[in-house]
């Protein structure tokens, strides 16, 4: 019999992903503080850089440097939970599948959502840009004088989801490519996401529209932070629904879902002509 | 490991059955002139590679098989077909009885896996820590994991890697290691693609030692594939040979040096430099009075070969024994090109 996929389950194999972080943060400590700070002020850099032009200036495009700071906590929420559960190319899948690797996840007895959902998990030294985002968050809601419902603190759990919903369907829908390209298109998923990060830090606001709706279709840049935020502060961009991201994570998880799935296909029918004997687990 | 009576209970069960199983590989060609370059981007050709065609074979629960062949044969095909990680072209794939397309993760916890040049150890983590990985994923209770732990520990003589970064083991290490992690479950068979790769005479010995006692303690169905036909034929009791994706032999090992003319070598120890000409047969070396002679007792019985052996004078010992299984199987292989 197959055991179940119990709530249970997930959380015990987030666990002993857990502890294995907290076990190499231990070990190596210098190494993997080294890691952390380095993660951390790469994020705070591009942020602060934004934040600093708003100070300047008065604000960006219509949104005062206080709002600016509240996407810039957004995004360091976004970037801390892409670290804290995308550290072992669980994410940039194209490396795996690149590489040939796949074939390590056929022989475990789980689905390969679940295999891919936890084995990333590291809390401890990836968790770093996320606590930095709480803290942004905390004094953006405060500078602001947001209210605080439990209502509101769902729809930032909500959303958040939704941008790493689309996070994710942009990174297998591209890495979906190297199931057919092993050697070209091993870092394709880096290169899609790293590539255009720093452009999802900046607000769109006061942007003409043929830059904001390529952002927020074609390239969902401003999907990461910007429109999110204005969604939590109450006022969606460009007179679209707060549910436009939802529908836009839906759409495109079900399109990166189904070219995923034949990519899959193709690779059990024709096998992968590349095997790399690193870089699959941490 | 919990011990299973599986080959008592049902000692003709099925563990393993291929059925007309063809496998066909798509291979990109392309000459390296200009012209070829171009005519790539057009039309790109492709040629068709059968790694399988309607390979049909059945293993019983409790065997010990060897699966050989030349390079590019079809072996690790065969393997990765198994474990479910290729679809076959066509044909039905049973393991347990059950399918490694649609049942991959009910199989997966039964089946145990090892390729020889891969591992599933993490590798900036001890060794003990993988196991622990290990028995979280796959779901092991405590106390089959306690005792599977303590029995591969003494085993494979780990006891003093199980703290030690996998990626600080030697290759010898590595593998009993591996071995190890992946006996952990109790799996009902093992696939070994290449285990003994690059191991030293040590290393190799003591996973041989081990393959064989679990197959025989436990009833644990292992299928091998090795290059080494030596070790092959010490550990497994049938060979079943692969060549050009068909299979051409299946049986013992005494019945694939009969398909070669039943080779024998004898060796005669001589007295005073004394010279033995032995009828029939071809002289292999001859060096400080021991001569070691091949002959083929397809062609000349046991009965004449003792006739001509007690013929011969100043002969003071015989020693006659089977040809080398790597001789064999090089016959084999030479006779199939």
């Amino acid at each position: 019999m197959v055991d179940k996929i119990t709530f249970t389950r997930i959380i015990k194999l987030l666990a002993i992903s857990a502890k294995m972080d907290l076990a190499w943060l231990l070990r190596d400590t210098k190494y993997a503080l080294a890691g952390i700070i380095a993660d951390i002020i790469s994020n705070l850099s591009i942020v602060s850089g934004v934040f600093l032009i708003s100070v300047r200036f008065g604000g960006i495009g219509g949104m005062s440097a206080d709002e600016v700071l509240f996407m810039m906590a957004y995004s360091t929420l976004v970037t801390g939970i892409f670290i804290m559960f995308g550290s072992g190319n669980n994410i940039h899948i194209s490396r795996i599948i690149g590489r040939g690797q796949l074939e390590h996840l056929f022989t475990q007895p789980l689905p390969l959502k679940v295999q891919l959902a936890t084995c990333g998990f590291c809390p401890f030294t990836g968790g770093g840009n996320f606590a930095f985002g709480v803290i942004l968050m905390i004094n953006a809601v405060n500078r602001l004088g947001l209210r605080i419902s439990l209502g509101w603190l769902l729809s930032l759990a909500a959303y958040l989801l939704i941008t790493m919903a689309v996070i994710v369907a942009r990174a297998y829908l591209v890495s979906s490519m190297a199931f057919y390209a092993p050697v070209a298109a091993e870092e394709i998923s880096y290169t899609a996401i790293d590539g255009t990060w720093f452009m999802s830090t900046f607000p769109l606001s006061g942007m003409p529209l043929f830059v904001q709706i390529p952002l927020l279709t074609i390239l969902p840049e401003g999907l990461m932070a910007w429109f999110p935020s204005l969604c939590l502060l109450g006022r969606p961009p460009l007179g679209l629904s707060a549910v436009y991201p939802m529908l836009y994570a839906i759409i495109l998880s079900l399109i990166a879902g189904y070219i995923f799935r034949k990519g899959l296909n193709y690779y059990v029918s024709k096998g992968s002509n590349r095997y790399v004997p690193y870089g699959f687990r941490r | 490991m919990s011990v299973k009576v599986l080959t008592d209970t049902f000692p003709t069960a099925s563990a393993v059955s291929l059925y007309n199983v063809t496998k066909i590989f798509t291979q990109w060609q392309r000459d390296n002139s200009g012209k070829g370059i171009l005519r790539n981007l057009i039309k790109p050709e492709k040629k068709e590679i059968s790694a399988l065609s309607d390979v049909a074979f059945d293993i019983k629960q409790g065997e010990f098989v060897a699966y050989a062949g030349p390079n590019g044969a079809g072996k690790s095909t065969t393997m990765k077909l198994l474990s479910g990680m290729l679809l076959p072209t066509s044909g039905e794939i049973s393991v347990l009885s059950m399918s490694p397309q649609k049942q991959r993760r009910e199989l997966m916890s039964k089946l145990g896996v090892l390729f020889g040049n891969r591992t599933e150890l993490w590798w900036d983590h001890p060794v003990i820590q993988s196991f622990e990985w290990k028995k979280v994923v796959w779901n092991i209770p405590e106390p089959m994991y306690r005792e599977n732990l303590e029995m591969v520990t003494e085993l494979l003589d780990i006891g003093g890697l199980l703290k030690t970064f996998a990626r600080e083991l030697s290759l010898g290490q590595r593998m009993r290691a591996d071995l190890a992690m992946m006996l952990l479950h109790s799996p009902e068979i093992i696939l070994l693609d290449e285990p003994t790769l690059g191991l030293d005479v040590i290393a190799k010995r003591q996973m041989i030692n081990f393959l064989k006692k679990i197959n025989r303690e436990n009833g644990v169905t292992i299928i091998v594939t090795s290059h080494d036909m030596d070790d092959l034929e010490e550990m497994a009791q049938r060979i079943l040979m692969i060549s050009d994706g068909k299979v051409a032999y299946d049986g013992d090992f005494d019945g694939l040096r009969k398909i070669t003319g039943n080779l024998t070598r004898v060796v005669l120890t001589t007295e005073n430099g004394f010279m033995p000409k032995l009828q029939n047969a071809v002289l292999l070396s001859s060096e400080n009075g021991v001569h070691e002679f091949e002959i083929d007792l397809a062609k000349t019985p046991i009965k004449s070969l003792m006739r001509l052996l007690s013929e011969l004078n100043g002969v003071c010992d015989v020693e006659i024994k089977k040809a080398p299984i790597e001789q064999v199987i090089a016959s084999v292989y030479s006779s199939w090109e």
